[in-house]
């Protein structure tokens, strides 16, 4: 038995002059949480589909469980779980049956059917609505019933294509650690997602992919080994901010600076020679009676990584 | 839904059909004089068969747009299978309705002697309506944009196809170029099977039509299900 769930060689999908996976090589390893991380558009979901034989790659090639993508697909599909990113349920029949009807069509025993829906419905919080038609959910509720239906039935890997969007932080809270549970229990999970917290929290490696192409894969603290050395300066100030962009830009050691797009948001600035940088910042405030609320050097976080692995692809592109 | 299917079948049957009777008491249908209204029943019936048969093409719109069918597809299934689970739905659906015309026009029956092989007549002829214009509705479905138009196309398919067939009238009157369309049309082959397993009144082209109906069933089916290869997940 093959110790990779996932093999790809170049895998490529293009419509006409639009590719949206380009050349795409990595494997996923048996028992792991594989992330797959990219703002959106990046080619997360068409890799997917490709990966669960519902789109043929334009070039390269891509195996699961050493069955190809393309031509073996009835091979496949009996052994993995899927949770698309559009939301789907079956409009006719209320949240119970819902689960039931999965439940059915991959041929699970009756008894097992019901002993699983209540386990579902419990951690799910669905209880309540378990009569109700989906069409009367909210959003987050119709999600949660997506994510539970796919554990109706076991598979050995499970694709979660952004399966936390429209939840409320405890639900995916609750929807990760039931992940985390599963995998314990043997499975392996590809999880795409853009949320840089939820690839933190749950997954073992990741790749970071944009416009199509994979930019990094490594472990998580590899990533922020790799892509750091660059630190993160907070900065938030309540007066004297007239001009504080103009002094800020002649500050030296910066690497780039990230003006916030919320009030309570710090602005960042990003630099590979903290001290130096957090010594100028302290003389800029005192000699122009800027009034520091905070400022502290802070390490990366991934999301940090990620904004700094995308800037360098663009800058070399340049 | 079911009793809302069933008002059309109704007035065509006890309304239309006995004010013709009274204009038409009998006609003469493969050598044997048949009431008009015991004539129309059967036709009727298999008319209910083509209508279910839309629910088919609208199903799959309806999977596509909460993304069930991409959900089916990724699953243990092939794309024969999602149709022919839809061809078996608006079948079960079909045969439902039929059997409760038959119940409701039970009263017009009485005194008809339904043989073994009278049954056969009957199973097949709404089996194998259901298969063809199920599949054809659903590859239809597979070409067209959007729902609307689905709809506008069957209203545009389903009037020529009512009435250059066999449903309202004996064919064996009718004029030639009449005769010569209606002879192509498989909702003439299903009126004609039933007819033959109902009322045992058997036209001369039977053997053949059953045979063209057998074969353009599994083509249409075998069709639908290669025009499911284009459609997008």
């Amino acid at each position: 038995m093959t110790e990779y769930c996932v093999e790809t060689t170049e895998l490529t999908k293009d419509y006409g002059k639009v590719v949206a996976v380009d050349h795409v090589s990595f494997k996923v390893l048996r028992g792991e949480v594989f992330g797959f991380l990219g703002p959106n558009g990046a080619g997360k979901t068409t890799t997917i589909k490709m990966l669960t034989t519902l789109l043929k790659p334009t070039d390269g090639k891509a195996s699961v469980f050493g069955f190809d993508v393309g031509s073996e697909g009835a091979k496949i599909r009996p052994r993995i779980g899927v949770v698309q990113q559009e939301m789907s349920y079956e409009y006719s029949l209320g949240v119970e049956e819902n689960l039931d009807m999965y439940g059915f069509l991959w041929n699970v025993p009756k008894k097992e059917r019901r002993e699983r829906i209540e386990l579902l419905l419990g951690k799910f919080g669905l209880k309540d609505v378990r009569k109700t038609n989906p069409q009367e959910l909210s959003m987050g509720q119709r999600r949660r019933l997506q994510v539970a239906r796919e554990f109706m039935h076991d598979c050995e890997l499970m694709f979660l294509d952004e399966p936390t969007t429209g939840l409320d932080p405890q639900a995916r809270r609750i929807t990760l650690d039931f992940v985390r549970e599963k995998v314990e229990g043997g499975m392996t999970v590809f999880f795409t997602t853009h949320i840089m917290e939820e690839a933190e929290y749950i997954c073992d490696r990741i790749a970071v992919i944009d416009h199509g192409k994979i930019l990094a894969l490594d472990t998580i603290g590899n990533l922020k080994r790799k892509f750091g050395g660059v630190s993160v300066i907070h900065l938030r100030v309540t007066d004297g901010k007239d001009g504080l962009n103009q002094k800020l830009e002649k500050l030296r050691n910066v690497e780039r600076i990230v003006y916030p797009k919320q009030e309570d948001e710090p602005l960042k600035v990003y630099t590979k020679d903290a001290d130096t940088v957090l010594s100028q910042i302290i003389d800029m405030a005192s000699s122009s009676g800027l009034h520091v609320e905070e400022l502290r050097i802070k390490e990366p976080s991934l999301d940090d990584v990620f904004i700094q692995m995308v800037n360098q692809k663009g800058d070399g592109q340049k | 839904m079911i009793a809302m299917q069933l008002v059309t079948p109704l007035f065509y049957i006890f309304v239309a059909g006995f004010a013709y009777s009274a204009v038409i008491p009998t006609m003469n249908v493969g050598g044997r004089n048949v009431n008009y209204v015991l004539f129309l029943a059967p036709g009727i019936i298999v008319m209910q068969i083509m209508f279910a048969a839309t629910f088919a093409g609208a199903m799959l719109w309806i999977d596509k747009r909460l993304a069930m069918f991409a959900q089916i597809l990724v699953g243990p299934f092939s794309r024969w299978q999602y149709i022919l689970s839809k061809v078996v739905s608006i079948m079960l659906q079909g045969l439902l309705n039929a059997f409760l015309v038959f119940v409701i026009a039970s009263p017009l029956l009485v005194g008809l002697n339904v043989t073994p092989l009278g049954l056969a007549y009957i199973t097949g002829a709404l089996v194998l309506g259901s298969l063809f214009f199920g599949s054809l509705t659903l590859a239809i479905s597979v070409f067209v944009k959007s729902n609307e138009s689905f709809n506008a196309i069957l209203n545009v398919m389903f009037t020529p196809l009512m009435f250059l067939s066999s449903v309202y009238y004996p064919l064996e009157n009718a004029p030639l170029a009449i005769q010569a369309v209606s002879l192509v049309n498989p909702l003439t082959y299903s009126a004609d099977m039933l007819r033959a397993g109902l009322l045992e009144v058997y036209v001369p082209l039977l053997p053949v039509e059953i045979m063209v109906l057998v074969v353009e069933s599994f083509v249409v089916f075998v069709a639908a299900t290669l025009a499911f290869r284009r459609v997008k997940t």
